[in-house]
């Protein structure tokens, strides 16, 4: 056992000043600098939280308009924008970001860190989600939203004639939102696997960490997807390749497999952080340890494989073989087991403990209602024959709004109700809390369980009228009745928040007597931990005696900040051993501007301004280089610091053992998941065709080898260059330069291949698809001599040695992927016509 | 005359096949829930072999579903208000039996009960046996209908109606011209999605005679709440006597004709026996005897049809035909009662 | 076996084998099937060799499955000891490895088990 410190409470004192001044976050306009993870995390929740009133209002627009059938209260074009905008805002908007914000905001005092291990990474991403929310919700004031749905299929979604620049808005608006949400998994990876408190081993996480390290991968793994989607979607629709036009040999149902290998798994990204935080709830109001950890892993990492299983029951009506759709029925009823457990874990802690019943435990218990009869209406679509019937009717309108309302609305305002303490030292009222509660639970069932009804006697989905006569005119009647009631509940809640409520008369950290780590922190402070304690327990704060007050008295890690900088501790994946103490990114504007450029790049594109284009685009380039350049991989003053309880740690580490690999690493496992989505795209459009290249001649065999062997030359010499630096920059400078060299001839041969060939990617899907590939690869190429480039400078510039080279074991992590995509390009590109043919 | 027939579809439907306590709830959710009658456009008033399984599977699924239900909203009250704590291995054992064992065998043998039902109610149909099928395709916002013989070759043309024989399986072929559409026909069973590029196959039997109201149900639109149709079961040899006569029917009122075909009317629709052979909109050969108007959005009476000619986009929101209100109200009248009286 | 693998893995990512194995069975069975039926008229193939041929497939991915699961097994001492493996030491961590390993390992089985289902039920390509 260490001995813990031991301060005079003037050396306390002298070392909360220098505390606050290392994390204070900044006053007056300057305040909108902060990338403290408590600041980013509060806008985040706050600006998904207006997004989710927003496309609740749309949601009320319909519900009026279907109060009686025949209804002219909005026009169809308006309900359409509307039913597109309600169901994109709450999915894209809402309830990913919702959680990325909860993660960002409540995961560093969960796990005793600091502040997660990328900040300014955080910050960026809020800044995209904002601008590019307002962007896409802002579109239905001009008439101009998203009228196809928020599935987007085409050939409705491309026709240029219906779905105008609504379609465009919706691509890059939430391509840019993509972006800012694997960000947000990359920080949250690696800030569970590198940043937890010493001791907390990897069964001693917090089940909120399970969750959220489980759903951070899920969303490596299923947004890329979609961004290849929207890719091919928007070449489609900018430069008329033909994806999905089929009189070209394109075909709208691959836009389908890529929108849902996305679309399903995002509804568990959903459901389990909400899942997550009644895994937090249901202890502290049982009053003792959750009974079933372990089948809470089991729970969290089945139901994150099996839901990438589902994507075809979306699809159960499109016409493929049976059997096809067999595997995914047998894989929609195999994600219940999962589920299921979740649930007993629940009613078993609660069996083994004594409840106190309290609001969050109210919603928590009111949500699980009904999110079981969602599941169970759930399990009945996953069975093909059911689906062919209920599919695309009101039915599945309210299995959906069943699942995501009692499984993550009800747990989301449970959380609000249970974290509104740890935000603002406040709670909120219980009376205020009753009634919303009952007004949405009343509410909720009124508008939705009819919906079933309605759904089974015919009436299918996205209508904006219906006919009477056909016993629909009640259940719709009620549906509205309910919506509104649902909403006054929502609205209660949200004057409970905003409402002045009176400072309380005794400073309580922990109102609720919580168990986990998060509950030792003071709002009033910015340094998240005051000092970052060893774990012994799941639940430290009921079995370590004595921890908040040694926290707080800074007796445990780094309860100093003598350098000035903002530092926290890394510890190791599994045993959580400190390795190392970080130093991360302060207050700065460079996420923002690169935030609002990139954004620049993404509307000047919708409306095709092609100058406005590339200036953000420069600017963007500009500003991420410059950020990079000043604020990673810092060659520090010293090599070790004292971080407190005799132990000195190490400031830099590169490789495998620091963060920034684990970040490429994880960018890179979802790049190449985009990178696999357009070669399944290739082979799918072998599939539909008898001859896929339909007698057009393809890139041959000659240049893609070419180009594959100069790829392979380049990664290489970018392996040399790493070992190289380890004896002297001169071998290295050398190795890097000409593997700037080797890469631009291998672009140059990569796109050789479809050049020469005069393959026309407007004629058919098949030069179109070969080129999509080649380009992608390529601009992968032209990333991979930027960060050579990158290496040789700071080579130059003295900021990379021998001893400090973090920078080129990253740009090399980035070249073994980099040499993986140009090898699977150029063979199947090359090689493949031959074989089939 | 619609309401007529749906009263007469109001009769309560008894299906033998179903055990009693079924039957029991699906009557109690019938009078309860679903008020007098199902209408002609119900999952839950079968008129077909798929339609009456898959009503069936989900009469079981819901029985189930609702004691599974009520156990677990019981265990959730009963935990958060029992005296004692239980200890944490029975609280670990409820777990490892309520939430693996058991879901893991009621999963299983739902999804058998599932996967055999698919073959069952969707039999294999190979694309080259020689049947006469019926083909359907979606254009924005209605159905082309064309009866093919058993070569494939398309006998007629109709819009927005189907005629299938009672008793025996009808084959669609489905199509979509524009974008994705689906087909479905909740009274006879599931639907299956028109996919431009695509030709699929569905097969549905009607067990009754009756009038069977389908619509789109893949969003396709402006108007996608305004594509429906009718299909009518007939006893078999009615239907062979109306495949003879619609394949040479010819219009009687030469004036009508007249006033339709100078106002270029047949650029766009055909009228077969006549000069009008436009293939962009609904052929309207016997449209006389159609039930609805505009894809089962109006009545079908002479009033609406001037109306939806004199202004299609007031009704159907973004429709391809275009405005015919400059015409003089005498012709819209004219034409109106010729299409009218078109058997 | 003993020899090759040793008895507590150094890594998080041995709790994921069994779960792969059911991704690897999951895609392979739609792949199969996807580009048989697909191309069906091509192949000088019948779709009850496919079927057989996923059987085979099937009680491969169970083996697996299965061994990792007595891998799991031994890691958590042949469940010597009970949960909740929250002791703050490296045994305490291995153990519960071990246990959501083993547990992860049954779902896998059940879920190929309920993915080659279809397999026994439906004969054709059909739609």
């Amino acid at each position: 056992m260490v001995e813990l410190g031991n301060f005079s409470p003037e050396e306390r004192a002298a070392q909360e000043e220098r505390l606050r001044k290392v994390w204070k976050t900044p006053g007056g306009w300057r305040y909108w600098t902060s990338v403290n993870n408590s600041e980013i995390g509060l806008w985040y929740g706050v600006t998904a939280f207006a997004f989710m009133l927003f496309a609740g209002a749309l949601a009320l627009l319909m519900r009026a308009q279907l109060a009686t059938p025949n209804n002219d209260l909005v026009s169809a074009e308006l309900y359409n924008q509307a039913f597109t905008l309600h169901g994109t805002v709450m999915m894209f908007l809402f309830a990913v970001p919702i959680f990325e914000a909860v993660a960002i905001f409540l995961l560093p005092s969960m796990l005793g860190a600091r502040e997660l291990p990328f900040p300014r990474l955080s910050a960026f991403g809020f800044w995209s989600f904002l601008l590019g929310g307002i962007f896409v919700c802002g579109s239905i004031f001009f008439n101009a939203a998203p009228n196809a749905g928020w599935f987007m299929y085409p050939p409705l979604a491309t026709d240029k004639e219906y779905a105008g620049i609504g379609a465009d808005i919706w691509l890059l608006g939430l391509s840019f939102i993509e972006v800012a949400s694997i960000a947000a998994a990359v920080e949250i990876i690696v800030g569970i696997m590198k940043c937890r408190a010493p001791g907390m081993r990897i069964n001693m996480m917090p089940m909120f960490a399970w969750y959220l390290l489980i759903v951070a991968g899920m969303i490596l793994f299923a947004f890329p997807p979609l961004i290849a989607g929207d890719i091919l979607f928007e070449m489609e629709r900018m430069f008329d390749w033909p994806f999905f036009d089929v009189t070209r040999g394109g075909d709208p149902l691959l836009w389908q497999h890529l929108f849902w290998i996305f679309g399903h798994p995002e509804v568990y990204i959903i459901f389990l952080p909400a899942i997550a935080l009644m895994a937090m709830i249901v202890p502290t109001f049982s009053q003792r340890p959750i009974v079933g950890y372990s089948w809470i892993v089991l729970a969290a990492v089945g139901t994150g494989f099996l839901s990438f299983g589902l994507w075809v029951h979306h699809m159960f009506t499109t016409g493929l073989p049976q059997i096809s759709l067999a595997f995914f029925s047998a894989a929609s009823e195999a994600v219940a087991i999962p589920t299921g457990v979740q649930i007993f874990v629940f009613i078993a802690t609660m069996l083994a403990g004594r409840v106190i019943f309290s609001l969050p435990m109210l919603f928590g218990a009111g949500g699980l209602a009904i999110f079981i009869i969602g599941g169970l209406t759930g399990v009945m679509v996953a069975l093909a024959p059911f689906d062919w019937q209920a599919h695309d009717t009101y039915f599945i309108v309210a299995h959906l709004h069943y699942v995501l309302i009692g499984g993550m609305f009800f747990p989301i305002v449970a959380g609000i109700y249970y974290y509104f303490p740890f935000v603002t030292g406040k709670k909120l009222s219980d009376a205020w809390g009753k009634v919303a509660f009952w007004l949405m639970f009343v509410g909720f069932n009124v508008a939705f369980f009819p919906m079933h009804f309605s759904g089974l006697r015919g009436m299918p989905r996205r209508v904006f009228t219906y006919p009477e006569h056909f016993g629909w005119d009640l259940f719709n009647l009620l549906s509205t009745i309910g919506a509104f009631i649902f909403a006054a509940g929502v609205l209660t809640f949200v004057i409970d928040i905003f409402r002045p409520k009176p400072e309380p008369e005794t400073r309580n950290l922990n109102p609720w007597n919580a168990g986990t780590l998060e509950w030792t922190n003071d709002p009033s402070e910015d340094w998240g931990m005051r000092s970052v304690p060893i774990i012994t327990s799941r639940y430290p704060l009921w079995e370590q005696e004595n921890l908040q007050a040694d926290i707080e008295a800074g007796r445990y890690y780094l309860p100093d900040a003598k350098s000035g900088k903002r530092e926290t501790l890394v510890t190791s994946v599994l045993d959580a051993e400190p390795i190392q103490c970080l130093r991360v990114g302060g207050v700065s504007y460079v996420p923002m501007i690169s935030a609002l450029a990139l954004g620049g790049v993404f509307i000047a594109l919708t409306y095709h301004w092609w100058i406005p284009t590339i200036l953000c685009a420069v600017i963007t380039f500009i500003a991420i280089l410059w950020w990079l350049w000043t604020g990673t991989a810092q060659i520090p003053e010293t090599e070790e610091v004292d971080v407190g309880l005799g132990k000195t740690l190490p400031v830099y580490v590169s490789g495998p053992a620091s963060v920034g690999w684990w970040a490429m690493f994880i960018t890179m496992v979802g790049d190449g998941t985009a990178f696999a989505s357009l070669i399944f795209g290739y082979f799918f459009y072998w599939t539909v065709h008898d001859d896929f290249t339909a007698g057009a001649t393809g890139p041959g065999a000659f240049w893609p080898m070419v180009a594959l062997v100069l790829f392979v030359t380049a990664w290489l010499l970018t392996i040399a260059a790493r070992a190289l630096n380890e004896k002297g920059p001169a071998g290295c400078r050398i190795a890097l330069g000409a593997g700037i060299l080797v890469t631009i001839a291998a672009c140059l041969a990569g796109l050789a291949g479809p050049y020469v060939h005069g393959m026309d990617p407007t004629s058919n899907v098949y030069p179109a698809t070969v080129w999509v590939i080649a380009l992608w690869t390529v601009v992968h190429g032209a990333v991979g001599i930027v960060m050579q480039a990158y290496s040789l400078a700071r080579s130059f510039a003295g900021r990379m040695t021998a001893e400090y080279d973090q920078d080129i074991r990253n740009v090399t992590l980035y070249w073994h992927f980099m040499a993986f995509t140009a090898v699977v390009t150029f063979a199947v590109l090359g090689l493949f016509p031959m074989v089939s043919a | 005359m619609m309401d007529e027939r749906l009263t007469d579809r109001c009769r309560p439907t008894r299906n033998k096949r179903f055990p009693v306590p079924l039957c029991l709830l699906a009557l109690v959710l019938s009078a309860c829930l679903i008020s007098s009658c199902s209408g002609s456009h119900s999952t839950l008033d079968p008129a077909g072999p798929e339609a009456a399984k898959v009503a069936q599977l989900f009469y079981v699924m819901l029985a189930g579903g609702a004691v599974i239900w009520i156990g677990l909203v019981a265990a959730l009250i009963y935990a958060a208000s029992k005296k004692h704590a239980h200890s944490e291995e029975s609280a670990g054992r409820v777990i490892l039996w309520g939430g693996a064992v058991i879901p893991t065998v009621i999963l299983c043998v739902l999804l058998s009960y599932g996967m055999w039902l698919m073959p069952a109610i969707r039999p294999w149909v190979p694309d080259d046996q020689q049947v006469r099928r019926i083909e359907v395709t979606g254009e924005q916002f209605w159905w082309r209908v064309r009866y093919l013989d058993e070569a494939g070759r398309v006998m007629f043309e109709t819009g927005n109606e189907v005629r299938i024989p009672v008793g025996e399986p009808a084959h669609f072929s489905l199509k979509a011209a524009d974008v994705i559409h689906s087909f479905w026909v909740p009274s006879l069973g599931g639907k299956m999605d028109m996919i431009p590029g695509r030709t699929n196959p569905l097969t549905l039997t009607a067990d009754k005679e009756g009038t069977y109201r389908g619509v789109c149900a893949e969003f396709c639109g402006e108007s996608h709440a305004l594509m429906a149709f009718t299909v009518r079961a007939v006893a078999p040899e009615e239907h062979e006597a109306w495949l003879a006569e619609r394949r040479d029917s010819a219009p009687q009122d030469a004036e009508g004709l007249a006033v339709f075909l100078n106002n270029g009317c047949g650029a766009c629709h055909a009228i077969s026996g006549t000069a009008a052979n436009g293939r962009i909109g609904p052929d309207l050969t016997a449209f006389g005897a159609r039930d609805m108007l505009a894809a089962g959005t109006l009545p079908h009476t002479a009033e609406d049809i001037a109306r939806f000619i004199a202004d299609p986009g007031e009704i159907k929101p973004g429709v391809k035909m275009p405005r015919f209100g400059m015409l003089p109200e005498d012709d819209i009248e004219k034409i109106a009662a010729f299409l009218k009286e078109l058997r | 076996m003993k020899s090759f693998i040793p008895r507590e893995v150094e890594s998080l990512w041995t709790l994921f084998t069994a779960p792969t194995v059911w991704a690897i069975h999951f895609v392979g069975c739609y792949a199969a099937v996807a580009v048989y039926c697909a191309k069906a008229a091509t192949l000088d193939l019948s779709f009850e060799t496919v079927r057989l041929a996923l059987g085979g497939f099937t009680i491969v991915a169970l083996a697996v499955i299965v061994l990792s699961a007595y891998l799991a097994w031994r890691q958590w001492s042949f469940g010597v000891q009970d949960p909740p493996h929250d002791e703050p030491t490296r045994d305490g961590r291995t153990l519960f490895q071990g246990y959501a390993t083993l547990l992860l390992s049954g779902l896998s089985f059940v879920a190929v088990v309920y993915a080659a289902i279809p397999l026994l039920f439906i004969a054709e390509c059909q739609r």
